[in-house]
């Protein structure tokens, strides 16, 4: 049975999605307002799925969306009455799975959690495609600002610098971005 | 609040991107096993050899060729530093795996193994192939000896020498299969008289006064084909941009290695590193830069070490080379019958894949895929008659004769 958390922030009195999630077969650890820390509070619980059930998502709400994002990644469903595609569109880039504008129906829930959920997966693997491109661009960058800083105290072209570079992490038995984090370092000691 | 990694227009355009010739698959883990020939795989990953191809290598030390061998098919690996004939056994079904089609990337090295004898052996005054060849034929307990993993490149040196001795390796001795790490405990405890493996078990062996080197596999054939990178096929073809750019990575790692002696000893010094082979690099040095000691009073510099490039010829995969091993299934009975030698290799080996990637870093591709080599008991291998080489040898354990 997914484990959902429930976030509600309207003004409507609490129990009006946690009905029709009971009736459709889901089970709800856990029922709060937006005063918390969603990150800890998906920490702590563990659900599959977290759905959020607000009037108009604001700045705070997608900042929330964006923390958990980051830290705690978890599927995020979010019912609003909001119909305006730019923030529908804001929504969506914060890291929300699935936006649903229209009313809840009981028998509409199970097919929105599959979507959310599917959809969830493949960012995630985009995600952490993106993460570990970012890592060997940021690893390129640095390697080649220590390369140039080398061939400009040693005065010696670019395959030298690198073959020294290598043959020090080597005989160091460290990594080429270890030593080339050493020569930076160095380099703004002595300029 | 906006940032990159969360910036799902990002995602979608790199997903887009992925149908370049960018790598699928930006982050590989890769297996290797602690030895002196897994040195291309560690300088690639740690040197900054994948960068800028795309590619973070991570690196997973092992502690069986069995293990390397079932995360290859599981894909808990995504390619590893493997024996050139275990690939082929997973490929035919004789590896205690499901048959499965397998890769060939690239060549990772040519010689550097060696058999040795049991220091017990050498105080009874065996410190030669004849007189060992005498004691075999003496009654009483059969010898026992080790090797890797029953269809390793090890097992297959090991027979091959011992029958070029006049040793049958399968009926006058006995055969075991020892991780390379744990050789030395074994012999320790004398429950083996003898062994071949990869350095720097060998040399540490000799260092430690527990055996001597009785015959290197360099002197069994000259720049024998020993590890391979390698995948399954399946990762080929899903992720055939990840493959070339892997194959490019450790490529220009190999060719780095051998630039110079500089960059050799420093290749030593990082494998020495206890996150690699945790060995000291005492033990390492003198066997990579081609420096021999066999424990009985012999020093030389071989002619044949281990050679990680040799301008290309160490790492182009041979379909002759491939083949070979096959044959020597087929001698030892792990083969009942002949396979369709040159189409299995031919699947096998990747040779455009390697041809596309050496020729973009202008590394000499040879024009013939065969070579010709002359082995330690006179035979010749050329390729050209695989099942007639299988069935040329006096010494054998064929079922079909």
């Amino acid at each position: 049975m997914l484990r959902i958390l429930l976030i509600n922030d309207t003004s409507k009195k609490v129990g009006r999605l946690r009905t029709a999630l009971s009736e459709a077969g889901f089970e709800v650890i856990d029922e709060s307002g937006l005063t918390i820390d969603l990150p800890a509070r998906v920490e702590a619980v563990r659900p599959d799925v977290v759905l959020i059930d607000t009037e108009s998502p604001g700045r705070d709400v997608m900042e929330h969306v964006v923390m958990m994002t980051r830290d705690q990644p978890r599927p995020i469903v979010m019912f609003t009455d909001e119909h305006d595609p730019a923030v529908m569109r804001q929504a969506i880039k914060s890291g929300v799975s699935a936006y649903i504008v229209e009313g809840i129906h009981a028998q509409r829930l199970q097919p929105i959690m599959d979507v959310a959920m599917a959809r969830f997966e493949s960012d995630q693997v985009l995600r952490s495609q993106l993460q570990a491109r970012d890592q060997q661009l940021a690893e390129r960058k640095r390697v080649e600002l220590a390369k140039g800083m080398l061939m400009k105290m040693k005065n010696c072209n670019e395959e030298e610098a690198y073959t020294l570079m290598r043959r020090q992490a080597m005989s160091k038995q460290q990594k080429l971005i270890q030593v080339a984090e050493q020569i930076i370092a160095m380099n703004e000691l002595l300029t | 609040m906006s940032d990159n990694s969360n910036d799902l227009a990002a995602l979608h355009a790199l997903a887009w991107v992925a149908g370049s010739d960018g790598p699928e698959k930006n982050e590989l883990n890769i297996g290797f096993m602690p030895l002196s020939d897994s040195a291309s795989v560690l300088v690639a990953a740690t040197q900054g050899f994948a960068q800028p191809y795309g590619l973070t290598l991570n690196l997973r030390r092992q502690t069986s060729w069995a293990g390397i061998n079932d995360k290859l098919l599981s894909g808990e690996l995504d390619a590893a530093h493997s024996l050139y004939s275990m690939i082929y056994a997973i490929q035919l079904g004789i590896s205690g795996a499901p048959a499965t089609d397998m890769a060939v990337l690239m060549g990772l090295n040519q010689n550097g193994q060696s058999i040795n004898l049991s220091q017990p052996l050498k105080s009874t005054g065996i410190t030669s192939a004849s007189a060992l060849e005498h004691r075999v034929r003496q009654p009483g307990d059969k010898l026992n000896f080790a090797q890797t993993f029953p269809t390793g490149t090890h097992a297959m040196w090991l027979y091959y020498w011992l029958a070029s001795q006049g040793i049958h390796p399968l009926w006058d001795v006995n055969s075991v299969v020892v991780p390379p790490p744990q050789m030395l405990a074994h012999l320790q405890a004398e429950r083996i008289d003898g062994f071949c493996v990869g350095e720097p078990w060998c040399a540490n062996a000799v260092a430690q006064g527990q055996g001597f080197t009785v015959a290197t596999s360099q002197s069994i054939w000259p720049d024998h084909p020993e590890k391979v990178l390698a995948c399954t096929r399946e990762f080929v073809e899903q992720y055939p941009n990840t493959a070339r750019a892997l194959v490019m990575a450790v490529l220009e790692a190999s060719r780095f290695i051998e630039a110079s002696q500089e960059n050799r000893r420093s290749t030593a010094q990082l494998l020495s590193s206890r996150d690699y082979l945790d060995v000291p690099l005492a033990t390492i040095e003198p066997r990579f830069m081609g420096d021999y000691d066999d424990g009985l009073g012999n020093q030389w510099h071989d002619p044949h070490p281990l050679r990680f490039h040799n301008h290309g010829a160490a790492n182009f995969p041979y379909l002759s080379d491939g083949m070979w091993f096959m044959t020597q299934f087929r001698r030892w009975g792990l083969l009942r019958e002949d396979p369709d030698y040159l189409a299995v290799t031919r699947q096998v080996q990747q040779l455009d894949l390697y041809r596309r990637a050496a020729s973009s870093l202008e590394i000499a591709v040879p024009a013939d895929p065969m070579r010709r080599s002359q082995l330690i008991d006179g035979s010749i291998w050329d390729g050209s008659d695989p099942a007639g080489y299988a069935r040329s040898f006096t010494l054998h354990a064929r079922h079909d004769q």
